[in-house]
């Protein structure tokens, strides 16, 4: 067994890692494929790189190319593992994508994807056979570079088990270096407006040496995970990571785990996972949803680290789920966080091993005027939590909006500096010119630093993260700018605290110029069914009169403005 | 068929006045019951009906109907 020392990688290409593994420990546990239904799939490392050589030989077979991006678009599937690493292992790049929800209405999808297109440059997708009526239109239009549509999942015999020597797949590693991409990643959020980074072999290594240190990892662990893999947590924290260094990691299906969240916990009960990561609702999720007949032998003793990141993290979750939790074995020091983002490759800052995070209860009123003052036991308070101290190879620092760096206790910009930032956007200069400053990564994100802590507090702009999903605003109002009854242009999206579900919920307001509530109750629940198409949940709707909603310097509404006026109670002069 | 009682505590757990619920209708295409919002329905049946679902009992539903199903089934069992 290894010690924290021995974990770091030190190959050239992160295939180099993954095959030296099947090589030296062909028999150890890459990845536990978990099926709540049914018995879990177990992939060593040996079987694992076996099947992916054979599944590259086909792609290689299929056309694709050194450098072609490769969109996999595929279920949970035992068969996604190893489709991954043959993409890798042929030099091409690939990106995983969401399946789409059924609520998401096709012409959405098929909108969504041909945006993803144009700016993520994809030449190819991999998919599954159901989604061929949908996806198909996307090569028939001939306005786009796409160069085939793959159904690996369909292949048998020879495609998945033939001789894997038979093409020359390491002949396409000897012509890549570290410097070559190794995988595209996009930026969490809506389809339509999904901004795509490219890692390279040696972003990615820098990255799992300096978070592994972080996490103090060794070849003890074991990740579970129930996040989806087109999500940058999912896929570098509890895939990538992981097989880097030859440690197992147990995968979920994520609408398993919503629709029965025990099941993670019998995961980490059986397979004795020691480190999961989670964004904030899901604690709550966990800590309410669960019923005690649900958790009969049930063991979290083995967790050393649950780590928050995605979203704010709030201390009153955290306390939610521990008291829930202590009594079948979790302990307070596994309640860590994280800050992290896409275009860092994942972490930027993390909490200790052995130390639950630190948390400082302020001033919601001095909060509100950008000013970290601690509670004075009268008048409100909030509990921010840590998300740490910068991992190795990564700064943090906060600015005001003139980029000045701001001191101790004052709120700003989150800006990074990373040894794994990424270059840029693909295909979009000028978004990539206006994110960075002076080598520095302007986050968006809202924070303080306190003691040497970064506390991330929210977003500068109306981002909505609802469940560690972005959601941006201007999505949903296109959509329910059409709903008749509804004033276009006359619509604002916006997210309010639910202290509830541990996330923001997603509100709308409205004008129309209906009168009778029979109007307005239709109203309401054509604009939910809106929403729907673009796979947002709207909980709340807010109907007002014409002209009510306030102006910005823009002309158009401003959300926050009507935000604040809605949350005020203001909704009562006018509005229903 | 989905009894008018199953329907009120759907309607009521989901927070919608009036929505045409059938057998056949999925939960997706229903206003506000996303992935995560599908326990708070099935609890709020669980309370209404006085009865617990397993995991591998709710892990297979595909419609409304499988859930009126799988609630009758488990009524007439307690009997």
């Amino acid at each position: 067994m290894g010690t924290r020392k021995e974990c770091t990688v030190r190959d050239k290409l992160v295939y180099h890692c993954w095959q030296n593994h099947a090589i030296r420990y062909p028999g150890n546990e890459a990845i536990v494929h978990w099926d709540a239904l049914g018995e879990p799939f177990r992939w060593t490392y040996g079987s694992l790189l076996d099947v992916s050589d054979t599944i590259a030989c086909s792609l290689i077979r299929s056309g694709i190319e050194t450098g072609d991006v490769c969109a996999l678009i595929l279920r949970h599937n035992k068969f996604f593992y190893p489709t991954y690493l043959a993409i890798a292992a042929i030099g091409a790049i690939p990106a995983v994508l969401a399946y789409p929800n059924a609520r998401l209405h096709p012409d959405k999808f098929v909108h969504g994807m041909s945006g993803m297109l144009e700016r993520s440059g994809l030449d190819w997708i991999l998919t599954e056979k159901d989604l061929a009526p949908v996806i198909d239109p996307l090569t028939a239009a001939g306005q786009n570079r796409i160069k085939g549509i793959l159904f690996p999942l369909e292949w048998t015999g020879s495609a998945r088990t033939g001789n894997r020597n038979s093409l020359p797949i390491g002949k396409r590693r000897d012509t890549l270096d570290n410097a070559s991409p190794f995988l595209l990643q996009h930026s969490s959020g809506t389809t339509g407006l999904q901004k795509a980074v490219v890692m390279s072999n040696k972003a990615i290594l820098d990255h799992v040496n300096n978070y592994s240190a972080a996490i103090g990892l060794s070849q003890h662990d074991k990740v579970v995970n129930w996040l989806p893999l087109y999500h940058d947590m999912g896929l570098i924290a509890a895939f990538i990571l992981p097989l880097a260094f030859g440690i197992p990691s147990i995968q979920l299906d994520p609408f398993q785990w919503v629709t029965a969240p025990s099941i993670l916990l019998h995961a980490v009960t059986r397979e004795k996972a020691t480190l999961a990561w989670m964004p904030n609702f899901a604690y709550v999720f966990l800590a309410d949803r669960i019923p005690d007949d649900e958790l009969d032998g049930v063991d979290l003793s083995s967790i050393r680290m649950l780590i928050n990141s995605s979203e704010v993290v709030r201390g009153e979750s955290h306390e939610k789920f521990f008291n829930r939790f202590v009594k079948y074995g979790f302990r307070r020091s596994a309640l860590s966080t994280c800050y992290a983002m896409a275009e860092a490759t994942f972490a930027v800052t993390q909490t200790p091993p052995g130390s639950d995070a630190v948390s400082l209860a302020v001033d919601s009123q001095a909060l509100a005027k950008r000013k970290v003052l601690p509670a004075r036991g009268v008048g409100p308070s909030k509990l921010c939590v840590s998300s740490g101290k910068p991992i190795p190879g990564c700064s943090v620092k906060i600015s005001d909006k003139d980029g000045t760096e701001m001191p101790d206790d004052r709120i700003g910009t989150v800006l990074i500096r990373s040894d794994s930032l990424f270059d840029g956007y693909m295909n979009d200069p000028e978004k990539t010119r206006l994110s960075k400053r002076d080598g520095w990564y302007i986050s968006g994100d809202l924070g303080f630093i306190h003691d040497g802590e970064c506390f991330v507090i929210g977003r500068e702009d109306d981002v909505i993260i609802n469940a560690g999903r972005n959601i941006f605003p201007e999505d949903v109002e296109d959509a329910v700018n059409t709903v008749p009854g509804v004033i276009p242009g006359r619509v604002v999206a916006f997210g309010v605290e639910d202290a509830a579900t541990g996330t923001e919920k997603v509100c709308l307001a409205a004008e129309t110029p209906y009168l009778t509530e029979k109007e307005k109750e239709a109203l309401k629940l054509a604009v939910k069914i809106a929403g729907m198409a673009v796979d947002v949940t709207i909980q709340e709707v807010y109907l007002v009169p014409p002209r009510w909603l306030i102006k910005s310097s823009s002309g158009k509404p401003s959300r926050k403005t009507n935000m604040a006026r809605i949350l005020s109670g203001d909704i009562t002069r006018g509005g229903t | 068929m989905i009894s008018e009682r199953m329907k009120k505590v759907i309607l009521r757990a989901l927070r919608l006045k009036e929505f045409d619920l059938r057998d056949e209708t999925r939960a997706y295409e229903v206003p506000g019951w996303d992935s995560l919002n599908h326990v708070v329905v099935l609890a709020a049946i669980e309370k209404e009906y006085n009865l617990r679902f397993r995991s591998h009992e709710v892990l297979p539903l595909s419609n409304i109907g499988d859930l009126q199903a799988l609630v009758d089934r488990k009524m007439a069992d307690a009997r």
